[in-house]
């Protein structure tokens, strides 16, 4: 185990994906990095359900901006609100990103395992 | 006025060689009459001085006459011989006889007696007989003769005279000649000069009225080109949908054609639109500045103008336009106007958005495809046993991804119907005659979007494999029913689809979920926010989704 793995080991993680592919890779990656998926919504509506469950508890999340159409934005500002620090990841990039979130660390698809890993300890290590 | 002058100078010329004629007659005539009287006057002179003469002789031999003194009155007789003019002299007693006598030359001699008479005048001399006479009592008598000049002499003075006559008379008439030549030749050069002008007057009116028919034709010849050139241009600009348009920068006068100001105003309006803050009005307002500041650009820095802009028609339908001109300047170089022409826009601008979107919607998809295949590798890379099995797998997917992308970019990814999807997937597992028999699909349209046909496809793949590798498909009667049906029909809100697998081996429930188990189970029910159901059942392996109708999945109206 690496330090990174230390210090994202048993993080709660939410993961809002809405490529079916793409969110068992992400599972699996946040898996191996010793991270607990408390949830995998594919949908906005999902997404807000898990955001606004207060009583999951949520160390961090990782976001895919575009969810068929509709942007992730409302369930970021779900988590802000309750402090939870969370990663952007887009295959449109960086440009798609609203001001308030500015300071968010955005990841472009695809990505490899160690920016995903570097992006997380960031925000929730 | 040349013309004028020329009938008076004709008649004077013709008189003046007459008038100089008759000049000359006239100055002969004079002058003989001249002569003539100077002669007379002369011969009268000469008569009186004879006739004193003779009295001052009477006079002084009246004593010697009376004292009967012949040698006294000899004296006074000789006397006379100083006066050349006096050819004889006489003095002759009362009896008439010559007492004394004077000649001049010998052989001359006064006659031998004397008769008192009146004084005669001859051809050349004159002769004078006066009496001696004294208180009443005449003693005697005298006789003189005078010779006058000698005729030739006198022919030869008058004719001097004459000849200067002559020569005068003959200076009038040659002066007259030439006058009347120099008046004739005057006259003739002025006609000349009257008939070169209007000669020339009429060469020149000539040549005005040659080049006026020149300007004619020309200038017709222009309009006809002109009219030709306009309508040539009227006819491209119409054909190619092309507004013209015309700023007078100064007035802020606008000049548009109809077409021009339909796409401003509004096909139907029958607004004018013939000044620019006009047009600015009809400009979308965003798009206002933009305008003015290329129309300024073009005229400042005398570059080419292109402006896009959109317009507010009436209807609010937003419509683009193209300007495209160039400002033309006066002497003085300053802009005066702008010209040029307009073109609607719109259909380009629609195009170009929808390229730009789908620019973006395709880099997109790249990434997220990439993003798909290297799930793909991840996930089965950690469940191969080896290479092979990896690489063998792994190219299975990938070319099932590349198919499905091949369907959607034949749409432009508008998506795809689930019937089609199913068909495509399931087609190569099953011999084409058997086709109908062996495989089922059937149910109510369904429009998919494209993130949902590829995910779909992808799964139905993964059964297919699964169903031609262990299940229906593996035996030769098998047969694969995909049945799907909305839960409303009058207000859907979900469709359940379901994938039944007969006549096939027995089946058992497998010992771990692979790949494709796990991406139906999960993946799939995740990203539709459905239900996966997987059942093996013996008679055949059967999968129930449920799947919530949203943007992605939706009954085709």
């Amino acid at each position: 185990m690496t330090s990174a793995d230390v210090l994202l080991n048993g993080k709660r993680v939410l993961v809002v994906e809405d490529e079916a592919f793409v969110a068992l890779m992400l599972e699996a990656l946040l898996e191996g990095f010793g991270c607990d998926v408390v949830g995998v919504a594919g949908t906005l509506s999902r997404g807000l359900e898990y955001a606004a469950d207060e009583a999951l508890a949520i160390d961090g999340a990782v976001l895919d901006i575009n969810l068929g159409g509709e942007k992730v934005f409302p369930v970021a500002r779900r988590l802000l609100a309750r402090g939870v620090p969370f990663i952007f990841c887009t295959g449109y990039g960086v440009a798609g990103v609203p001001g308030d979130f500015a300071g968010v660390p955005t990841i472009a698809k695809p990505y490899l395992e160690e920016t995903l890993k570097t992006a997380l300890v960031a925000q929730i290590g | 006025m040349v013309r004028r002058l020329q009938r008076p100078i004709l008649a004077t010329a013709g008189l003046a060689p007459i008038i100089a004629i008759l000049a000359a007659i006239g100055l002969v005539v004079v002058g003989v009459g001249l002569a003539l009287f100077n002669e007379s006057q002369i011969r009268q002179q000469k008569l009186r001085e004879a006739t004193v003469q003779a009295d001052i002789l009477a006079g002084s031999v009246t004593a010697a006459l009376s004292f009967d003194a012949p040698r006294q009155a000899q004296q006074y007789v000789d006397a006379l011989g100083v006066n050349p003019e006096v050819e004889a002299a006489g003095v002759y007693d009362s009896a008439g006889k010559l007492v004394a006598g004077y000649g001049q030359q010998r052989g001359v001699s006064p006659p031998p007696a004397n008769r008192i008479g009146p004084p005669q005048l001859q051809a050349n001399r004159v002769i004078v007989s006066r009496a001696v006479a004294e208180g009443g009592q005449v003693f005697g008598s005298v006789y003189l003769r005078t010779i006058q000049e000698p005729a030739a002499r006198r022919v030869a003075r008058y004719s001097g005279i004459g000849l200067l006559l002559v020569m005068a008379a003959l200076v009038v008439i040659v002066l007259g000649a030439g006058n009347a030549s120099l008046s004739e030749a005057h006259r003739k050069l002025k006609v000349e000069m009257a008939e070169r002008g209007r000669t020339e007057e009429a060469l020149r009116l000539s040549r005005e009225q040659e080049a006026a028919a020149r300007i004619e034709l020309a200038d017709r010849r222009n309009r006809e080109a002109l009219r030709q050139s306009e309508q040539q241009l009227a006819f491209a600009l119409e054909a190619g949908g092309l507004g013209s348009w015309e700023i007078t920068l100064d007035s802020g006068r606008l000049q548009a054609s109809d077409i021009f100001r339909h796409a401003c105003r509004g096909a139907r309006s029958e607004q004018p639109l013939d000044t620019v803050a006009g047009l600015e009005a009809c400009i979308h307002p965003d798009d206002r500045e933009t305008l003015r500041r290329a129309l300024a650009r073009a005229a400042d820095e005398r570059t080419d103008l292109e402006a896009e802009f959109r317009t507010l028609a009436p209807a609010g339908v937003e419509h683009w336009i193209l300007l495209r001109g160039r400002a033309a300047y006066d002497e003085e170089g300053r802009a005066a106007r702008l010209a040029g022409v307009s073109l609607d826009i719109t259909e380009r601008k629609a195009a170009e958005e929808r390229q730009r979107l789908m620019l973006a919607e395709l880099n997109h998809r790249v990434k997220n495809t990439l993003a798909t295949v290297q799930s793909i590798a991840i996930q089965l890379g950690r469940m191969a046993p080896d290479i092979a099995t990896f690489q063998s797998a792994f190219l299975q997917r990938i070319v099932a991804l590349a198919r499905v992308h091949d369907m959607l970019s034949s749409v432009s990814w508008r998506g795809a119907q689930l019937a089609d999807i199913l068909q495509q997937t399931l087609a190569p597992h099953v011999a084409a005659a058997g086709e109908g028999e062996r495989i089922r699909i059937e149910g109510p349209s369904v429009q998919l979007g494209p993130n949902a046909a590829v995910t779909l496809t992808m799964a139905f793949h993964e059964l297919a494999t699964n169903a031609a590798k262990y299940g229906a498909l593996s035996a030769a009667d098998g047969q694969v029913q995909v049945t799907w049906e909305a839960d409303d029909p009058q207000a859907p809100r979900l469709i359940d689809i379901t994938w039944r697998e007969v006549g096939g081996p027995p089946v058992a429930e497998p010992a771990r979920r692979g790949f494709g188990t796990r991406f139906i189970e999960r993946g799939v029910a995740r990203e539709f926010d459905g239900t996966v159901n997987l059942s093996f059942e013996p008679a055949g392996l059967v999968c129930r989704l449920r799947i919530p109708l949203s943007l992605k999945l939706r009954m085709a109206a």
